[in-house]
């Protein structure tokens, strides 16, 4: 009786599987050779895009750099009654980016801070 | 025919001809694919990059690993039940936000409360909303006999609602609460002891206990044993005299606490939390376990296992950070993880049977 109940081999999500071993090594190189190619792409292409909102002010370029730098600081936008006061990690510019401390760890957007003149 | 696996491993492979060689080593190959390439890339990076192998670098990889441990453990019981749970990240953000709008100093959650509750108390209520949400998924899954799939896809949206509506309570208007309370922090991310000058914090050594502790449940209890027999044949255990149903909920409960746990200490060791913390944690999770040999055919799986899981992705996925290799890129890869791991795991059962 209870050697008839000895579960199959294949259960539980894998109930259904319907490929021989042969088509699954090939989806596994195939896998793998597309893993590889994502890694190349993805080190060929290195580094992390800054993009820089100015929030009215002058456009300011996009650079990248890679992780652990610190920020190569963009000359500053230039916005009509107002002065730049740097950069900040915030739409709300309430987390300023900190030049000499702050490094480089993903991509991401610095919003500019305008102090009214 | 060359299924001459007993005995001395060695020597049946000296005696085997040219071709069963090739298999052997060919299987060898194929069923290792996920560490090879894990192995490889390491090589590449700490080659291209060598302050990936650097003293800060490794206690990083150790301090990520403990950070996302907890979670891994708790959905690695209910894939031993060849379910899954979709509903892990958003959990771990719900209970991020909860521990962050308590033990603060601004209070913009709750602006009519002046000083932060005992933190012993957050941590109780954190983990009694963890398991709610574990005891309704594994209810639904017990019960009604849906797939997990389906239930925690359904309280994955019922508590991200929670999470924005929660955020929006008070003065906070959804912004993202951080000025967490310095005792908190210190809790979590305080150095439990310095190698060279580098500090290793405290949640290293939470994430040991919890280890310990999981691997005490799986391995010593009446409970681990269950579990494990009703992942391996659900009938069969409820004829040996399992009680399926309450096993079952008891696995979703204690994967919910794990994940109240994860969104505890993630909030301290990030600072803030808002409404995406968490988000897509279930993946990182999912992965770590079927790299780490928790496999979706049910009643397999090994702590020891999920631990290794969580540390290869970790290592993987600094060494890509370390690289500036951008985030869109890493989701897929993270995606071709998974389904490599999944067909690796799968094969093993296919040239079993």
């Amino acid at each position: 009786m209870e050697e008839e109940r000895s579960p199959r081999p294949l259960r539980g999500l894998y109930d259904r599987v319907n490929i021989s071993v042969g088509t699954l090594n090939i989806v596994i190189i195939v896998l793998v050779a597309a893993l590889l190619v994502c890694f190349a792409y993805g080190i060929a292409h290195r580094g992390y895009t800054i993009t820089f909102d100015s929030l009215g002010g002058t456009a300011v370029e996009s650079r990248k750099q890679m992780y652990g730098e610190l920020l190569e600081e963009p000359e500053a936008p230039v916005r009509e009654g107002y002065v730049f006061d740097g950069w900040y990690r915030d739409q709300n510019t309430a987390y300023p980016w900190n030049q000499e401390e702050d490094v480089i760890t993903e991509s991401m957007t610095l919003y500019a801070g305008w102090k009214e003149l | 025919m060359a299924e001459k696996k007993i005995g001395a491993k060695a020597q049946s492979f000296t005696g085997l001809s040219t071709q069963d060689k090739l298999k052997k080593v060919g299987d060898l190959l194929l069923n290792n694919a996920m560490y090879i390439i894990i192995i490889l890339a390491v090589i590449y990076i700490s080659i291209k990059v060598p302050a990936f192998l650097g003293l800060p670098s490794i206690v990083n990889v150790i301090s990520l690993t403990a950070a996302k441990l907890p979670i891994a453990l708790g959905i690695g019981g209910c894939i031993v039940l060849t379910g899954t749970d979709i509903s892990a990240g958003r959990v771990v953000g719900l209970t991020a936000c909860i521990s962050a709008s308590l033990l603060t100093t601004t209070f913009k959650v709750f602006p009519d409360m002046t000083s932060a509750p005992p933190i012993f108390v957050v941590l109780l209520l954190v983990l009694g909303t963890g398991a709610v949400v574990g005891l309704v998924n594994g209810f639904s899954v017990a019960k009604f006999k849906l797939h997990p799939f389906i239930v925690t896809l359904s309280t994955q949206l019922i508590v991200y609602g929670i999470i924005l509506m929660y955020l929006k309570n008070g003065t906070n208007n959804g912004q993202t609460l951080s000025g967490l309370s310095d005792g908190y922090r210190a809790l979590v991310t305080g150095t439990l002891f310095k190698i060279g000058n580098v500090a290793v914090p405290r949640y290293v050594l939470y994430a040991i206990i919890l280890t310990v502790v999981m691997w005490i449940v799986w391995n010593k209890t009446t409970f681990g044993k269950n579990m494990f027999a009703v992942g391996s044949n659900e009938e069969a255990a409820n004829v040996s005299g399992v009680n399926v149903s309450r096993t079952i909920i008891l696995v979703f409960v204690l994967a919910g606490v794990m994940y109240a746990i994860t969104g505890f200490l993630d909030s301290a060791r990030i600072a803030s939390a808002n409404a995406a913390t968490g988000f897509n944690y279930e993946c990182d999770a999912i992965a770590a376990c079927v790299i780490g040999g928790v496999s979706f055919v049910g009643g397999i799986g090994r702590i020891s296992g999920i631990v290794v899981g969580v540390l290869l992705l970790q290592i993987i996925f600094a060494g890509l950070n370390f690289l500036s290799v951008d985030a869109n890129m890493l989701y897929i890869i993270k995606g071709l993880i998974i389904l490599i791991a999944c067909a690796i795991d799968m094969r093993k059962y296919l040239v079993r049977k």
